[in-house]
């Protein structure tokens, strides 16, 4: 699918392209869910457990029911008895027995309007009978302790991965070093709170609109919750106002609101109030992580060994695979490295559970490691650039893990990095000593394109349908919540077809027409459902060829299209002629159709993640980045501010740079928030910040001017050489400000997020040791 | 239910409806209206996704009644666009990535026309400082940042 | 929110009347404040009373006897933008151009503010060392207090049922120099964690007079006596503020919550005292701009 020579007349890729629906969101003309309106609707409320861990005792709905205007009042003992969840099917669509954390979904009402259900939400009384709660995961997998799970042990999973002879690798490393990191739980917060409208209609069938990453994993789940089949379960994609993995399977707003309309008789509409959607997410898992590693006396690293604890909350959900990237994926980045000893372990508390986020693990393994490097190489006396370089993975390398590294642009970002941050110079100037420290840092990332771990498919399949007017329609099961991924597909097929992007139109997902696809999520739309437009681009364009030529009496070999007319390319007069007559031509002759192709690209890749071992190609390509952040830290406030920073990722072929430069530096500003800004704070399992006021995401006057670079490292099964790139830039942020904060002040940060508290305690911790050594002397 | 009868002018065109005291102005634009551009994203006056201008003015639409807006102008998105053609703010944050989900972008578009209405010519500082009312997950700033420099400076040229 | 009735008053008179007529009501003047509690049923009114059909409310006017007058319905944006708040009260029209946000600003009143006592806020502090009056109406009459009379409690304020801010007046100052410092705890943060006000009469390096505020981390305003009786009369150096600064953290009983507990509450409000001080006498270098 490679085809590096991009010469094409009308083609978009490679240029700065807006997103094809951002005319109707500028004029405030783009329809999200909360957006839809049908007649008689009715609108959903949901009553949360204020207990982490109790027994459902007696739910008392009289009142709320007596209360005009509502129409249903539903507990989990009106749901399905079916469990519902991704691996581990734990809990019901409401709590019914028990609740497992605060938030936990226990009543829903249905009523005339949203007021009117929230007046019945406050009729309702729950009475509950406490249990013992766990919140620490090292408490949680203590033997005997309370289980959150009966006969579980409190652990959700466990991987173990060994490669090599890590203890003799130990035994020759030139410098082995251990330390332990802490990361937090990050909201996904999009700006559009979940919001979905189900309704059924008379022949039986469950209709689902709702803000989605994952048409089709929405369907398969919800119709098994509800107990219909598949078939009879239709979800169809609303314009999605941002997901960052928060919009996937786990959610439960569309689960809840589908279930509602099969208890109702009207539409039913369910928007989550922003105190719902904090305390119903599924944020990342906080994650305990020891770090041993052995460098030979060059900085190449040869031994590792990690054990990560990480919190799972309540329930299962994606925490378990979050875990598995955490443990496994960053291993990847060093082409040296072959021995590992690696454990990774899930345990359930009383949290509210955690999940799929940006960066899908990669933030927290990221964060600890070149944290972990940074120390290593001042111990060796190296620049960390070099020493990152020297073990950088490159392109025709396979990883520890077994991933074939099609592509690696991971050394030519370290370079521009430094280049564009001004390392060298930063690095050697005097070191500030004032009340105000400027310091500089570095952090380096891995992510996938795409992740084999679903059935032995992660495949993508692109419909285009050309219409008698010669335009193109192409149809697709993964989502555009705003990345970009419909602008991208349009790209592809205009650029296969000559045409001008406006002739593409995209149709957003919907399950009863789409073709399947698992939807967006691991960073995989535009590697495979990118190559899965090609392909069918240039089907199409086989069939209009053949098409025009029987037609013209011109041989195929001397055709070629242009502004959606095929040409013959010899001079001679009228031999033209337009798309919309070959579609035409297509369909009214004996045994035509409409012209429209199915294409699907399955990527050669392994499913190593079923396999015990983990080892294997996981992914058709891989992304890298490299980010430097200089901070200037306040050492009377503990103030972190971040002066520049500047970002490469390696995205193979940027197809769209004014997308890409949109995605890194999002991911990059939301790297930002998890490393100094945001942070979910808990008191017994209680969120006490569910709300933007208090859990501070990034303003636009916090973050500085994000420098973005592309490095095109060019992947080999990439649609032009393309590799995902909206995740990518969110791993290496929190590392290069910590860092960046040691080399200012002489503090390492070891626990997110790097708060002006934990400056400051980190400041006189260390007066405190100057003053004793001083006065041993 | 107290209701009350207001008369308000939205994007130019009056409008006289009987609403009940609780409603917000952004409700009463989204539902009564039917002007979705108009986004809600928090309780608690943060996000900026209900901006609206009253009387010139940009506001958050659910920190205000419907009741308030009697008697006064109120422009949403909607009315920004003359006969199909973008308002230089629309057209500049198309351009230049100001958007990706687009559900903060009217909020910010209006909060860019009120700001270059102010300040025709601010600085990259002055334009941060003015978004302190907006938030947005996708762009990173970067991109909105950009838009707002190529709108003022289309402004300025008209 | 909860179903209320709604009610326009036109005339404080007649606003103080349904006050009292309904204690169970709630008064709005910009409703930034109020329509977040309502939203999220933290209050539930039966009434609410709505004063923005008040004239008297309104306006800024200046006389050289009695100094500034702000109708309590004044937007923090008229009162930063306000040609005789910029001249007679510069730190004031200041303040109130950096507080909250460009929408809130145009939103939200002074009045409104200081009813609603939420101390994590900028303009209390700030008319504290003013020495501003808050003026109450009601039906009963009319009563005149300092802000530190006014601001009871956390989220306590003097007043009595019936009775409304009418305005906010400010003196004649003999006062020449003043700053209202808003700290926050991290640059993405909505609300200060601590703010500082100053106003001053310098003779050369040396202060002649000087009124000193720490505001938002404690549960009230709260006047630095000690620290302004320490600093009357002397030469301002490096040293003397780090000993005011020293003085008056010491005289705040900072709040402790999940925004910051008291120890560090009172470590920032040295620290934005000292380095406010200091920009004072020694402009050069300073990050912040001291309006006078």
């Amino acid at each position: 699918m490679n085809k590096p020579e991009i010469s094409n007349a009308f083609t978009t890729v490679g240029r700065e392209t807006p997103q094809i629906n951002a005319i109707e969101k500028v004029l405030g003309k783009a329809v999200y869910s909360a957006d839809m309106k049908m007649a008689g609707m009715l609108h959903a409320k949901v009553l949360r457990s204020p207990h982490a861990h109790a027994r459902i005792v007696g739910v008392h709905t009289e009142e709320a029911r007596a209360l005009p205007g509502v129409h249903a009042v539903l507990t989990g003992d009106d749901t399905p008895t079916r469990m519902t969840g991704i691996h581990h099917k734990q809990h019901r669509i409401l709590a019914a027995g028990k609740v497992r954390f605060i938030g936990e979904e226990v009543v829903a009402v249905v009523a005339e309007d949203e007021e009117t259900a929230r007046d019945a939400i406050d009729l309702i009384r729950v009475d509950y009978e406490p249990l013992p709660e766990v919140f620490d995961t090292g408490e949680a997998l203590r033997a005997g302790t309370i289980e959150v799970h009966d006969g579980s042990g409190n652990l959700a999973c466990e991987y173990n991965v060994v490669r090599g002879d890590v203890d003799a690798a130990f035994a020759q490393a030139a410098l082995v070093h251990e330390d332990s990191y802490e990361t937090h739980s990050q909201y996904a917060g999009y700006m559009e709170p979940m919001a979905t409208l189900a309704w059924r209609t008379s022949d039986g069938r469950l209709h689902i609109l709702t803000s989605t990453q994952t048409a089709f994993l929405q369907r398969m789940r919800i119709a098994d919750a509800v107990e219909m089949p598949v078939s009879k379960v239709r979800v169809i994609q609303a314009t999605v106002g941002g997901g960052f993995g928060g919009k996937t399977a786990e959610e439960c707003n569309s689960l809840i609101c589908a279930w509602l309309a099969t208890r109702v008789d009207r539409p039913v509409k369910f928007v989550n109030s922003r105190l719902d959607d904090f305390q119903g997410c599924r944020s990342s898992p906080p994650e305990k992580i020891w770090i041993k590693m052995g460098v030979d006396k060059d900085g190449i690293i040869i031994a590792k060994e990690v054990k990560i604890v990480a919190d799972c909350g309540a329930y299962e959900g994606l925490a378990g695979h979050v875990l598995q990237v955490s443990t496994v994926r960053s291993d990847n980045m060093h082409r040296y490295l072959k021995n590992v000893r690696l454990n990774g372990k899930l345990a359930y508390t009383n949290n509210p559970p955690h999940g799929a986020l940006r960066g899908f693990g990669g933030p927290q393994a990221a964060f600890a490691l070149n944290s972990h490097i940074a120390v290593m190489a001042e111990k060796l006396g190296l620049d960390v650039v070099e020493m990152l370089k020297r073990n950088a993975i490159k392109s025709g390398d396979t990883s520890v893990h077994g991933f074939q590294i099609g592509s690696s642009g991971l050394s030519e970002c370290l370079d521009q990095v430094s280049d564009g941050i001004g390392w060298d110079s930063k690095k050697t100037r005097p070191k500030d000593i004032g009340v105000k420290r400027r310091g500089i840092g570095f952090g380096t990332a891995i992510h996938v394109s795409g992740n084999r771990e679903m059935g032995n498919w992660d495949g993508s399949t692109v419909i285009a349908k050309m219409a008698p007017d010669g335009r193109v329609t192409l149809m697709t099961g993964e989502c555009d919540m705003g990345q970009g991924a419909f602008t991208m597909l349009a790209q592809c097929c205009a650029h296969e077809l000559n045409i001008p992007l406006s002739q593409v139109t995209v149709l957003p997902t919907d399950t009863d027409m789409s073709p399947y696809g698992h939807g967006s999520i691991a960073s995989r739309v535009t590697i495979l459902a990118g190559n899965a437009a090609i392909k069918a681009a240039r089907e199409v364009r086989e069939r209009l060829l053949t098409l025009a030529s029987e037609k013209l009496g011109v041989p195929k070999e001397d055709l070629d299209m242009a502004n959606g007319e095929v040409f013959a390319k010899s001079p001679a007069p009228n031999q033209k002629i337009p798309f919309g007559d070959l579609a035409r031509l297509h369909i009214y002759r004996a045994g035509g159709e409409a012209l429209q192709v199915t294409a699907t690209y399955d990527p050669p890749t392994f499913l190593a993640m079923a396999t015990p071992e983990q080892y294997g190609n996981v992914a058709p390509g891989y992304s890298f980045a490299a980010q430097a952040a200089e901070v200037e830290v306040d050492t009377e406030t503990g103030q972190v501010r971040v002066l520049e920073t500047f970002v490469s990722d390696d995205c193979g072929k940027a197809l769209n740079p004014l997308a890409v430069h949109g995605q890194t530096c999002g991911a990059a500003v939301m790297g930002i928030g998890w490393a100094l800004y945001e942070q979910m704070r808990y008191e017994d399992g209680r969120l006490l910040n569910g709300n933007f006021a208090d859990y501070t995401m990034p303003t636009a006057d916090s973050v500085p001017y994000i420098q973005s670079g592309i490095v095109e490292s060019m992947e080999p099964n990439g649609p032009y050489g393309a590799k995902g790139a909206s995740e990518t830039a969110i791993v290496p942020g929190a590392a290069a400000i910590a860092n960046a904060v040691y080399d200012a002040i002489g503090v390492r940060i070891k626990t997110l997020p790097i708060t002006p508290e934990k400056i400051l305690a980190g400041l006189r911790a260390k007066q405190a040791a100057q003053d004793a050594s001083g006065a041993s002397r | 239910m107290s209701k009350k009868t207001i008369e308000v002018v939205v994007n130019g065109r009056t409008h006289r409806a009987e609403v009940p005291a609780r409603r917000m102005l952004s409700d009463f634009l989204r539902d009564d209206l039917f002007l979705t551009g108009t986004k809600r994203g928090c309780e608690t006056g943060v996000c900026g996704c209900c901006s609206v201008l009253i009387d010139g003015e940009v506001i958050k639409s659910c920190l205000s009644l419907a009741v308030h807006a009697d008697g006064h102008e109120v422009t949403t998105i909607e009315g920004l666009a003359v006969d199909g053609v973008l308002h230089p703010v629309q057209e500049a944050f198309v351009n230049h990535g100001g958007l990706q989900c687009g559900y903060c972008t009217p909020g910010f578009i209006m909060t860019t026309v009120a700001m270059l209405n102010d300040n025709p010519n601010p600085t990259e500082d002055e334009i941060r400082h003015g978004l302190n009312g907006n938030l947005c997950r996708c762009t990173g700033y970067v991109g909105i940042v950009e838009s707002i420099k190529a709108a003022a400076e289309k402004l300025r040229g008209n | 929110m909860k179903d209320f009735d709604y009610l326009e008053p036109a005339s404080i008179a007649e606003a103080s009347e349904m006050m009292l007529a309904h204690p169970g009501g709630s008064v709005m003047a910009g409703g930034t404040a109020l329509m977040l509690a309502l939203r999220q049923r933290m209050v539930t009114p039966s009434h609410v009373i709505s004063l923005r059909r008040i004239r008297d409310l309104r306006g800024i006017t200046h006389t050289p006897a009695e100094g500034l007058r702000i109708g309590a319905l004044a937007l923090h944006a008229e009162v930063a933008r306000s040609p005789l708040v910029r001249q007679h009260a510069p730190m004031l029209a200041d303040m109130a151009s950096r507080l909250a946000n460009p929408q809130v600003r145009n939103q939200g009143t002074i009045g409104g503010n200081l009813c609603y006592g939420d101390p994590a806020t900028d303009p209390p502090s700030c008319l504290l060392a003013l020495n501003a009056d808050v003026v109450l109406r009601s039906a009963r009459g009319t009563r005149v207090l300092k802000v530190d009379q006014f601001a009871t409690d956390y989220f306590a304020t003097a007043l009595e049922p019936g009775e409304i801010v009418s305005e906010i007046r400010i003196p004649p100052s003999a006062f020449d120099a003043g700053y209202h410092a808003r700290f926050l705890r991290t640059a993405a943060e909505h609300r200060p964690l601590v703010n500082f006000a100053v106003s001053l009469r310098k003779q050369g390096d040396a202060c002649e007079d000087v009124r000193m505020v720490i505001g938002a981390s404690t549960r009230v305003p709260t006047r630095l006596r000690k620290a302004e009786d320490w600093m009357k009369g002397k030469t301002v150096t490096a040293r003397l503020a780090a000993e005011v600064a020293d003085l008056g953290a010491s005289e705040i009983e900072p709040i402790s919550d999940i925004r910051g507990d008291g120890s560090f509450r009172r470590d920032m409000a040295r620290t934005a005292c000292r380095r406010t001080i200091e920009d004072l006498f020694n402009p050069a270098g300073s990050a912040a701009t001291s309006a006078a």
